[in-house]
């Protein structure tokens, strides 16, 4: 069986969507709701689209880009250059704790998590880039390069007209490859 | 448009399309930075030495200022007011250790500098990097004031004022002002001023980063303008004292010294200076009114100003050391600016290490106590507290220390040991330790250098430029 984007893509109308102004809690309470009515697959939704007036999409905040806003209110020139050591050969492990030194010192974990709650999604979203689109009409195998080589967790599907149309996830795309693969170990 | 300016414009360009990536333009902040009738005006001198291989050759170049000593060779390149000094290059029959190898030097190292700008820079010591042992290249660099070229090859590369690469390999990359650099390899980085990098891949790593802010008191450098700020200061302050050493054939310096001291015919002594046995004072260094107890010695472009060194003190290439009283074998790092006051001298503790690019300029009475590694800028004595630590406590720390905008990875050990080992090499190779038989070093084989004046073109399509020359025994 052969798989085009459209056959495994989440229609934009399942998904997680909220406009540019609403704060992260808002967000992260879209994403559950959107995840309650969304029972055609076992695997969560991890991103949330940001729309603007026009409701057309600019930018995806994904769970990291939330983790992101933890500590944002530090300052961020500090801790920039606190996340710069690597550039230097500090280890990753290094890095992560001078950053988490500047970003949270002092606090307790409830204030950090609850810190950033009340702070737009547009500082922390990541504005969408040409490599992010697919067409609907793509064959599945097409796409997986393009998953690869941007390190994508999903891409928004477009129709011709260029009008986006659902989101193509990294975990659907697995499904299908693991189900093929499944298959192929039956008939040997 | 005479060779003189054709020849600047085009090493400008092979440097703009090294750095092209980062990306840079050296154009604005080079061209004009030494004017062309300045680079016209001054003779180039070379040492002749029986310790040190005689084997020069210029092509192609203005010289201006410059001083060559050892194996060299200049191509289409400016090098203006410089020091090539090379009485540390590996000899043929040499032994290089690199990890687990042992490298037979098959014949004489030598300086191979091409297509490059160097103003008022030091070249000295070896190349550390093992696929280019016999030849110390400079290639496609701008290096600014008092920049300090120390067993770095460079290819491609611009160095900022009071830049300094140390033992480190540089391709493509920007050294910005007053930034010190020794990480064994570097390629592409874009260094930004006042970094102070130490790094043994595996083993340990240092850094520290000035406060822009603060550190623009002491130096600035901007595009259309040379340096600016208290270190330029300090320079410009002796450089009439400099001019008459250049001016006068037969110099005598007007103290004596003892047989196993060297005292570069090219350094400034003023009076009020005690110098004593086994002390090495190189070229373009200035001493007026200190101490220098045996063994001590000050590099290039040291200014050692009413101060005493007790003895065995390395004055790195570059260091100032102004109303201080240091004991015994302290150890100031390349360019560092240790600034006491005249009324309340600012004293170091004797084993200290004061990391190469350190300010001390505190106008309160400061201590540093024996045996610290001190950092970073020191303006008030409370700063010593963020800004040093005690070599022991150093040594214990296996894993990672961080204190104020200092940070360290790996073993505070082998850092410490790093250092003193280096320390005693460096007052090894200086002749601290020469007993009148034993253990000579720079101080006693620089004593007997002469030296001779090469000349440029004084008019015409070539005026600036010098002829080639091949220089041998």
């Amino acid at each position: 069986m052969n798989y085009d984007v459209k056959d495994l893509m989440v229609p934009i109308s399942e998904y997680a969507t909220v406009s540019i102004g609403t704060t992260l809690f808002e967000a992260v309470l879209a994403l559950e709701e959107a995840q309650l009515n969304f029972d055609r697959s076992k695997y969560h939704h991890r991103a949330i689209l940001v729309m603007d007036e026009n409701n057309q999409v600019v930018g995806k905040l994904s769970q990291l880009n939330v983790l992101q806003a933890l500590g944002g209110e530090t300052d961020s020139q500090q801790v920039d250059k606190v996340s710069r050591l690597g550039d230097f050969g500090f280890s990753p492990q290094f890095v992560s704790s001078m950053e988490a030194r500047q970003r949270f010192a002092g606090r307790s974990f409830k204030d950090i998590c609850a810190a950033p709650a009340n702070l737009k999604v547009e500082n922390f979203m990541k504005a969408t880039s040409a490599g992010e689109y697919v067409d609907e009409n793509t064959p599945l195998e097409t796409v997986i390069p393009q998953f690869i080589s941007g390190h994508h967790l999903s891409l928004l599907v477009t129709r011709k007209d260029g009008e986006i149309i659902g989101i193509l996830r990294l975990s659907d795309v697995f499904a299908a490859v693991f189900h093929m693969m499944e298959e192929g170990q039956k008939n040997q | 448009m005479q060779e003189l300016e054709k020849l600047l414009d085009r090493i400008i360009q092979r440097a703009n399309i090294n750095l092209r990536e980062i990306p840079y333009d050296a154009t604005p902040v080079i061209k004009g930075l030494v004017p062309l009738s300045k680079m016209e005006k001054f003779y180039a001198f070379y040492g002749i030495s029986n310790y040190h291989p005689l084997d020069l050759q210029f092509r192609h170049s203005n010289l201006a200022g410059s001083y060559f000593l050892g194996k060299c060779r200049v191509s289409n390149s400016i090098l203006y007011k410089s020091d090539i000094r090379g009485d540390e290059l590996k000899k043929k029959g040499d032994v290089f250790k690199f990890q687990n190898f042992e490298i037979p030097m098959t014949r004489d190292e030598g300086f191979d500098i091409e297509d490059s700008f160097l103003i008022k820079t030091l070249v000295h010591n070896f190349s550390h990097d093992p696929e280019t042992l016999e030849r110390f290249f400079i290639k496609d660099t701008l290096s600014t004031h008092y920049a300090n070229i120390h067993g770095a090859p460079s290819d491609g590369c611009f160095l900022g004022p009071f830049a300094t690469v140390d033992l480190t390999t540089m391709r493509d990359c920007i050294i910005g002002a007053f930034s010190y650099v020794q990480a064994g390899e570097i390629g592409h980085m874009n260094i930004q001023p006042g970094t102070v990098w130490v790094r043994s891949p595996g083993v340990f790593n240092f850094l520290y980063r000035y406060d822009l802010d603060r550190l623009g008191d002491y130096i600035t450098f901007e595009p259309g303008s040379i340096p600016k700020g208290v270190f330029m200061e300090v320079a410009e302050a002796c450089k009439e004292d400099f001019q008459g050493i250049y001016d006068r054939v037969h110099l005598e310096h007007p103290i004596s010294v003892p047989d196993s001291t060297s005292v570069d015919r090219y350094a400034v002594i003023k009076p009020k200076t005690h110098i004593d046995e086994n002390v090495l004072v190189a070229q373009r260094a200035f001493v007026q009114n200190s101490w220098l107890g045996k063994g001590a010695n000050a590099q290039e472009n040291c200014y050692i100003i009413n101060s005493r060194l007790t003895g065995n003190n390395v004055t790195a290439h570059g260091a100032k050391i102004l109303d201080a009283e240091l004991g015994q074998q302290v150890f100031v790092g390349f360019n560092s600016f240790v600034n006491g006051r005249p009324e309340t001298k600012l004293q170091i503790g004797e084993k200290s290490i004061i990391m190469p690019h350190t300010i001390i300029d505190s106008p309160e009475p400061l201590i540093i106590p024996p045996g610290h590694l001190v950092w970073g800028l020191i303006t008030k004595p409370a700063d010593i507290l963020t800004n040093s630590i005690a070599l022991s406590e150093l040594a214990a720390v296996k894993d990672k220390l961080t204190i104020g905008d200092m940070f360290f990875e790996g073993s505070g050990a082998a850092f410490v040991e790093a250092f003193e080992h280096r320390i005693d090499h460096i007052l090894e190779a200086n002749g601290a330790f020469f007993d009148g038989t034993r253990n000579r070093g720079h101080a006693q084989f620089n004593q007997n250098i002469s030296f001779n004046t090469l000349q440029p073109y004084s008019e015409g399509e070539l005026k600036g430029l010098y002829p080639t020359i091949m220089i041998k025994p």
